[in-house]
């Protein structure tokens, strides 16, 4: 295992985080990946973990495809492997969160247009989690609603005016 | 790479000794054949392909900084030779 130091305090739950860090480990070594996992937040059942290393910015921190990706299989292995209970978030150079930024300005954007022309308006397909990002961004106006249709993974969200 | 897949496969079936990858490396790409028990073909799958899709993705991230191609193929249990 790495030298770095983690955020989270492994010891302040039951469950084995460290294990799930470990076996993440494991899949970027096998993978010929240069990225370390460190951990940083642990909000149960989420353990929000930063990739860190020269693929980082390169390929991980420019498209949510590589992070998506990663994050869908560790999860499936980490279950398999150490238990349901943990899930995995991965992020590397701050995407997540410069993407959720951005998804919450388009829902502002879009949500303005739906009600100005009384139209729906049908987006992209999204992973659930950025589909519930957009959601939250614009659910609590009175004006529109939010409803999702079609199958994983082109499941899109549609703006509706209300 | 070879190492990966098989890692990932093995992960997700509930045969993992019935899995084999094979590696054909050709001029610009590698193609990597996945063989998994008949029994087992859904879950390397996945639903919707989710989850070959996510081993292309990976996989691909990891060859371009070789400036590789990589073709994965998930089939089933390998063809029985009949040398009669």
């Amino acid at each position: 295992m790495s030298a770095v130091s983690h955020d989270v305090d492994f010891s302040a739950y039951a469950s084995p985080l460290e294990a799930v860090v470990a076996e993440l480990d494991q899949i970027l070594q096998v993978a010929e990946l240069d990225l370390e996992p460190v951990a940083r937040v642990w909000n149960e059942p989420h353990l929000e973990i930063e990739l860190v290393g020269p693929d980082a910015a390169g390929t991980f921190g420019r498209s949510g495809k590589y992070l998506d990706a990663l994050q869908y299989v560790a999860n499936l292995v980490v279950v398999r492997r150490v238990g349901p209970g943990v899930r995995i978030i991965v992020d590397a150079c701050g995407y997540r969160e410069q993407r959720a930024a951005t998804l919450t300005e388009l829902a502002l954007e879009f949500a303005a247009q739906v009600k100005e022309r009384q139209e729906e308006c049908e987006l992209d397909p999204l992973p659930p989690h950025e589909r519930r990002l957009v959601h939250q961004a614009i659910s609590d106006d009175p004006g529109i609603r939010t409803y999702s249709e079609g199958e994983e993974p082109d499941r899109r969200l549609i703006i509706a005016p209300r | 790479m070879k190492a990966f897949i098989e890692y990932l496969v093995q992960a997700v079936v509930d045969l993992p000794e019935e899995v084999r990858v094979d590696e054909e490396p050709g001029e610009i790409a590698t193609t990597y054949r996945v063989h998994v028990a008949p029994s087992d073909l859904g879950k390397a799958i996945g639903k919707q392909g989710r989850i070959a899709n996510a081993m292309r993705v990976l996989a691909k991230a990891s060859a371009m900084k070789h400036k590789r191609r990589v073709y994965l193929e998930v089939v089933g249990a390998p063809a029985e030779v009949n040398a009669d």
